[in-house]
């Protein structure tokens, strides 16, 4: 091939992938989706390199998907003067967390463990295997790494198509709704308008999404194979025991540098509140937990304005719940527990 | 560094400016060994150190090498560049492999010895710049070749960050020439180059990442049996991963390399349409199997003492090509298969003919530079067709069939964590297993479904010819439509920087 033709070619290529990359970015945003982050591993570990901010400085949250719906990080700060570091994992159990921040000799700040029982008091591999990798990802990181994820941030920040969950190319095969192969687990997908992600790793529902209700009985639909479904029995015996044994290890390892940890029950509503109520009774794990540990605890039942959430899918707060909750949140911790250093 | 990271677009592109700005030839070299020391220290600062060790030990022992007469002394310094590479390569990669069969062992004669399990970290592409630089002392030791005169010329020969931790293994008659003279790629091979970037990418992050991974790992993922089509589909899948996630790391190094005005070797012709396996071997990383014909199999005698000591020969080759791969027993096995798969090759062939194969019975070095790859055949300037006597026709497509079937049921030693899964595997795939399970979708069996027969279908209608004479007769405007459809798939595939599968090795 002559070399013009080959650099003719080459500026075609160049231009039609422009077209196709920006017409693609006009008609996500012509839907009225915003830009949301990849909420991957180099986030996680961007967010992970922040607990060793003073305690009076910051405030680390470890736990499953709720209290990353449920805890409203711009109030939180803007309120307590307070950094927030979100490091809690959907779907996960956040005692590998735990873990991690016990092991590390230089963390000495406060946290605050949002406990789901079916999540926290799990032994399920699947309760771990995205939480783990992430805590792995961070303990490896590269100068390269590091590099690439501040690239990336400018990037996302700037394009809306640039979202891994949503708009990657098996994503969006995944979300075409092929028929599902008997005896194989099903892909579990959730509409993008249930989870749009931050920089600081909060979760938030789109207007959309609280207006439709086909969209909530999607995501409502998955909590009831995923969590009524399970067929993982809750802990007993000894082996609870076992993971109070560690959990209260971990606890002591944390405070006898300095720190401190507070568990939080966060809100859930409907059929998945009965499962959980029914599944892990409060005074068999919660209260145990806490008696056990001896650390301080919020359980959102036990106040009134954190009590009658109504979740709009039974599990997680819209973002309008999300203020009030915290809101409450701050009150409960400047007020009852002594969690927030300057008075409010 | 990666090359499918965005850090390494944006190094690309300032060695790319550094290196067309108007400075000296040595400033451009100086600027080159520099950036290829930052894109190895972005993985792990520190092991740079054995970087630089492993040069300068190198760079002086070869040039006492090519000048000492003295047999004694010149054995002497071959000892030590040998002690200095593979002592640094066996502790790092096979330190625990060999602490753990020595315990092993001693347990199993009664003792009761339980070390504490060491914990080392393998340097990136340590396997890597290892053969390049033993192939360097060992040339110098036979005066193959003269000794390269600059430090800088030879660091950066080390060192060229294109190839330096996945290859392809370059020898130093390939590269070190090309550091004599300034060297600027004009727009036809800078165009070139971003062609093969572009598709080494391609291969890399849209089939073996986005398309094939997924249905690989969740098969050998598997602590059960599976049901055959579910075992087909993972090993067919991990078969078409590893060439697109291999084969796509050389391509971009080779247009990386010829962006700057470079040229390395081959290191992949269309495999999966082999006939034969001596052919794809022929075609598959051929810059190690070219390696280890010149340095391993040549000094173990070659086809030299008579046919037992051929096949033995050949057979130690490809074990310890397989150890090279990684330090599991698993990898042997796999290299133990190929060996087992060229002995019979070679046995019908000799039957056959009823006179030693061509292939294997030729004597000396001649025999060898023909059999065991093209790109010492002649001097290797890029893409080029591979010298085939292998007409397509429909008998050699079934035997590229039969080929590649075969090299399937290897890779599922090579991909296999262990001997218990890989047989559980073999088992799914061979026999009718009562229980086996389901764990693949339908989607991910569409993939492989898809993919594969396409990827073996284009090797087998490209196996006498390169990517670039295709592209070359290929209408300008849909080589464009083409190379755009292969950036959106790469910009849709959105994969989270993976590494690429050979930086274990």
């Amino acid at each position: 091939m002559p070399s013009s033709s080959l650099i003719k070619a080459g500026i075609l290529s160049v231009l039609l992938a422009l077209l196709a990359a920006l017409s693609w970015e006009f008609y996500l945003r012509h839907q009225g989706i915003k830009i949301a982050y990849d909420d991957n591993y180099p986030l996680w570990a961007d967010k992970r390199r922040l607990v060793y901010e003073p305690a009076d400085k910051a405030m680390v949250f470890i736990g499953s998907s709720r209290i990353k719906y449920d805890l409203d990080i711009d109030y939180f700060e803007d309120h307590t003067g307070l950094h927030v570091v979100q490091l809690a994992v959907e779907g996960n159990s956040p005692r590998p967390a735990l873990e991690n921040l016990a092991d590390d000799p230089n963390f000495k700040g406060k946290l605050v463990v949002d406990v789901t029982e079916q999540l926290f008091f799990s032994l399920s591999p699947f309760a771990e295997d995205w939480v783990r990798p992430r805590i792995k990802y961070y303990q490896n990181i590269t100068p390269t790494q590091k590099a690439s994820f501040e690239i990336d941030r400018l990037l996302e920040s700037m394009f809306v198509f640039l979202d891994d969950e949503n708009f990657s190319l098996n994503a969006m095969l995944v979300e075409a709704h092929y028929p599902q192969r008997p005896g194989v687990f099903p892909d579990i997908t959730f509409p993008l308008d249930f989870s749009r992600t931050t920089f600081q790793r909060q979760a938030k529902m789109t207007p959309r999404f609280l207006t439709d209700t086909s969209l909530t009985n999607r995501v409502m639909n998955n909590w009831r194979f995923l969590m009524v479904g399970n067929p993982e029995k809750p802990v007993r015996g000894d082996t609870l025991q076992g993971i109070l044994d560690k959990v209260k290890s971990q606890v002591d390892n944390i405070r006898s540098r300095g720190g401190d940890v507070l568990f939080v029950r966060t809100p859930c509503s409907n059929f998945v509140r009965d499962f959980e109520v029914k599944a892990f009774p409060r005074k068999e794990y919660w209260d145990r937990l806490l008696a056990y540990t001896g650390c301080k605890g919020i359980y959102y039942e036990d106040y009134p304005a954190m009590a009658q959430f109504e979740c709009p899918e039974a599990s997680h707060l819209s973002p309008a719940q999300a203020t009030i909750f915290t809101k409450n949140l701050i009150q409960i911790l400047n007020d009852e527990k002594g969690w927030i250093p300057k008075k409010l | 560094m990666l090359f499918n990271s965005y850090t390494f677009l944006v190094f690309f592109i300032v060695v790319l400016i550094l290196h067309y700005l108007p400075f000296s030839w040595k400033t451009k070299k100086i600027n080159l060994l520099l950036a290829s020391y930052i894109f190895y220290a972005a993985w792990n600062p520190p092991f740079i150190l054995l970087l630089w060790l492993s040069t300068l030990v190198d760079y002086f022992v070869g040039k006492a090498l090519y000048a000492q007469e003295n047999v004694h002394k010149k054995k002497m310094l071959l000892v030590i560049s040998l002690i200095g590479n593979l002592g640094m390569l066996c502790f790092f990669k096979y330190g625990t492999f060999l602490l753990e069969n020595f315990t092993h062992l001693v347990n199993l004669l009664g003792a009761d010895y339980h070390p504490a399990k060491p914990n080392i970290i393998l340097p990136a592409g340590i396997s890597f710049y290892t053969f390049t630089t033993l192939c360097y002392t060992i040339d110098m030791y036979k005066k193959e070749s003269k000794p390269v005169q600059s430090l800088l010329d030879f660091s950066l020969f080390v060192t060229f960050f294109p190839h330096l931790v996945a290859g392809p293994i370059v020898r130093p008659p390939q590269l070190v020439p090309q550091f004599a003279s300034p060297r600027q790629a004009n727009a036809q091979q800078m165009t070139q180059g971003l062609f093969l970037l572009t598709l080494g990418l391609f291969m890399k992050v849209f089939l073996a990442d986005g398309m094939l991974s997924g249905a690989a790992n969740t098969a050998f993922g598997a602590a059960d049996p599976l049901k055959t089509i579910d075992a087909w589909t993972g090993v067919l899948a991990f078969s078409g991963q590893i060439f697109c996630d291999f084969a796509g790391y050389s391509t971009c190094a080779i247009g990386i390399a010829m962006c700057l005005g470079f040229v390395l070797p081959n290191n992949f012709l269309f495999p999966y349409a082999a006939v034969g396996f001596t052919d794809f071997w022929r075609r598959w990383h051929i810059t190690l199997s070219s390696w280890l014909r010149d340095y391993l199999y040549i000094p173990l005698g070659g086809n030299r003492n008579g046919k037992f000591r051929t096949y033995i020969n050949l057979m130690l080759t490809m074990l310890i090509g397989g150890l090279w791969h990684g330090a599991n027993w698993t990898f042997v096995v796999w290299g133990g298969l190929h060996g087992f798969y060229l002995w019979v090759e070679k046995a019908y062939r000799d039957s056959r003919k009823r006179t030693p194969s061509p292939v294997l019975a030729t004597t000396g070095k001649d025999y060898i530079r023909s059999s065991m790859g093209p790109s010492f055949t002649k001097p290797v300037e890029g893409y080029f067709p591979p010298e085939t006597n292998h007409p397509k026709n429909f008998y050699n497509l079934i035997l590229a069939l039969l080929t590649f079937f075969l090299v399937n049921v290897t890779w599922v030693f090579f991909r296999a964590p262990d001997f218990k899964s890989a047989w559980r595997m073999l088992r799914s795939m061979f026999v009718r297993v009562s229980n086996g399970i389901p764990v693949l979708s339908y989607l991910d069996i569409a993939k492989v479904a898809i993919i594969i027969p396409l990827l073996v279908a284009a090797h087998w209608l490209m196996r006498n010819t390169t990517i670039l004479k295709t592209a070359g007769k290929t209408p300008w405007w849909l080589l464009g439509i083409a190379w755009s459809i292969m950036i959106i798939l790469i910009m849709l595939s959105q994969n989270a920087s993976s590494s690429f599968i050979y930086f274990q090795f």
